[in-house]
């Protein structure tokens, strides 16, 4: 889906909501925004860098610096378990396996899963497997975190929790949230909601207040 | 992130063993198929094996190998012993002879006769039988020469001549000292069994002394094969062939230049040799393409997650190391497990069912050379789709 006149700020500090229609262009404008993908044209800046002027070792060197990452399919390696896959951001920056270990066990605690550190996912529950994903996405102090439909597999219940846990955790005066979403049931979670259709951003809800673009 | 790499191999556990075993099989395949052949190709050189003392094999200008032989004037052992160098030189003769059975069957025996006063070219006798008896009249010692079945004889007197036509379907033993035949209608006396070495192609042996093959073959112009020769201390084997050749002007191989003759014959002149590398051939690309497809397909259906990788903010180095430690992991135990195997049902093989299995030095080698190769060259292949890999693929909408 091609972006059109996207105009969007994300401010630090906020959880910001990225809603619409399927095929309307959220995952397309997420992808930009976490240089995962190249845009023909405009102009993009994330935490002060223009992916555009990056090579590809420096797009992935500043991903791995400062983007965390939460997925609708939660996309846990198998093989490893809750510890091993939390400490997986450490593994790729360099930092050694036993220090990478014991930060993922800081972050496995402060999303309540302290006691199933080294359970595999497939042992657990959708809201704990994302809930481990939450946890690889902080692990490494990040200043972006891009979540993709993170409540989308996950029943009512779950969802709430996980979004409490995203405000909770991961909001934080020096860290931007950006949550693609059209689940309206955590609407309410958002500090802005940035509504697309047909690849533009046709309004943005601040607290409340609404702005429609022309 | 190698261990990570490794864990991920591990992880998927029905895909890793059927990856093991493929890799296992065509390494036993590979090393299997070599050994046979170098177990064939032993026992094709198996006469100038069994005589560790000869140092130099002295014969006719147009003998190539030990397979296809012909005779040389007897004055060539004088000629040989007057060379320089020469420690002792011996007669030894080839043929081939038909002997009958008491029951009337002939099997055809290669006839190897010796010297007999130092009966050099005689292997051990068993059962701790002299080798004194070969001095008596008629006398032979017999071997299987890799054959079964072909030395026996009718148990029952019944089934003996002179009473009547062949009588070949009485029950049988096989041929011990005191035993009979016939060459060429002269009586030969088996005076026991010898510890000689299995031959390619298989054939039974008969050892006796040159006297005693006089008697018994037909009159030939000339009797000897061979004349073998042991050099003089501080005289190389390959030095003393060359000085012999050009006193003599005939051709002399140091020992080990005849097991190569040999070799060399074979490869280029027997069918069974040809099927045989067709077969070895066939399993080792099977094996080795098999191979090559599992440790792609591995890779391929792991492509999701080192698209997670990738987006997290592994770079291309890091999953192209990623790749190439899986496979060189998958590369080594395969082939590691699959010598092992080799070397356990070989031995078996060899020891229990007398198979022509050898596994030389270079064999494991080359197998594991080759299975690494290939492993190295699916990883470089499925590499690609890694290195092309989009990190967007792991956004829902994408």
């Amino acid at each position: 889906m091609a972006l059109r006149g996207v105009d969007l700020d994300v401010r630090y500090g906020e959880l910001l909501m990225i809603v619409g229609p399927s095929g309307c262009g959220k995952t397309t404008l997420v992808s930009v925004i976490a240089g995962v993908l190249d845009r023909d044209g405009g102009h993009c800046e994330v935490l002060g860098r223009d992916f555009q002027q990056m090579d590809e070792k420096a797009r992935a060197r500043f991903r791995r610096g400062s983007l965390g990452f939460v997925f609708q399919l939660f996309n846990l390696l198998p093989a490893l378990n809750a510890i091993e896959n939390v400490s997986v951001p450490l593994l790729i920056a360099g930092v050694d396996r036993e220090q990478a270990e014991r930060r993922a066990e800081e972050a496995l605690r402060a999303v309540d899963l302290g006691e199933r550190l080294r359970a595999l996912p497939a042992t657990l529950s959708g809201g704990q497997q994302q809930r481990i994903a939450v946890a690889r996405a902080l692990v490494h102090h990040p200043s972006l975190i891009v979540c993709d439909e993170p409540t989308s597999n996950l029943d009512h219940v779950t969802g709430q929790m996980l979004m409490d846990l995203l405000r909770g955790v991961a909001r934080s005066p020096d860290r931007a949230l950006v949550v693609v979403t059209h689940d309206p049931r955590i609407f309410g979670f958002a500090d802005r909601i940035a509504r697309m259709d047909d690849g533009r951003i046709v309004e943005v809800v601040d607290g409340g207040q609404t702005e429609t673009r022309p | 992130m190698l261990r990570v790499a490794v864990r991920m191999l591990l992880g998927d556990r029905a895909k890793y063993v059927g990856l093991l075993f493929g890799i296992s099989f065509t390494s036993f395949l590979v090393t299997y198929a070599g050994s046979y052949l170098a177990g064939f190709m032993t026992r094709g050189f198996a006469l100038v094996a069994e005589n560790p003392s000869i140092d130099v094999w002295v014969m006719d200008p147009a003998i190539e190998s030990t397979q296809l032989t012909t005779d040389i004037p007897d004055s060539a052992l004088s000629r040989v012993r007057s060379v320089k160098g020469v420690r002792y030189a011996m007669p030894l003769a080839l043929t081939t002879v038909n002997a009958r059975f008491p029951n009337g069957r002939f099997q055809s025996f290669q006839l190897i006769a010796v010297d007999e006063a130092s009966l050099c070219g005689l292997p051990p006798l068993r059962d701790g039988v002299s080798p004194a008896v070969m001095r008596t009249p008629d006398a032979v010692v017999v071997d299987p020469g890799g054959t079964s079945g072909k030395l026996q004889t009718p148990s029952l007197a019944a089934d003996q001549w002179p009473y009547g036509p062949p009588r070949l379907s009485g029950p049988t033993r096989s041929l011990q000292a005191g035993d009979e035949l016939r060459v060429n209608e002269h009586r030969v006396v088996v005076r026991g069994r010898v510890e000689a070495l299995p031959r390619y192609p298989p054939e039974p042996l008969m050892y006796t002394t040159l006297a005693n093959a006089t008697r018994m073959l037909p009159p030939r112009p000339h009797l000897l094969t061979f004349v073998v020769a042991r050099a003089a201390p501080g005289v190389s084997p390959r030095k003393l062939a060359r000085r012999i050749e050009a006193q003599t002007g005939l051709k002399a191989r140091s020992s080990d230049d005849f097991k190569r003759d040999t070799v060399d014959w074979l490869f280029v002149n027997s069918e069974d040799v040809g099927d045989i590398g067709s077969m070895v051939s066939i399993a080792m690309l099977v094996g080795l393409g098999m191979t090559g497809v599992l440790l792609y397909m591995f890779t391929t259906d792991s492509l999701k997650q080192y698209a997670v990788l990738k987006a997290m903010g592994a770079d291309s180095r890091l999953l192209l190391t990623m790749v190439f430690v899986q496979s060189g992991l998958c590369a080594l135990l395969g082939t590691g497990l699959g010598l092992g195997m080799c070397a356990v049902v070989g031995q078996i093989a060899m020891v229990e069912f007398d198979f022509p299995f050898r596994m030389m030095w270079f064999t494991p080698l080359i197998a594991a050379m080759l299975v690494i190769f290939v492993a190295l060259v699916a990883a470089a292949v499925s590499a690609r789709p890694v290195l092309k890999l989009e990190p967007g693929v792991v956004f829902a909408g994408r």
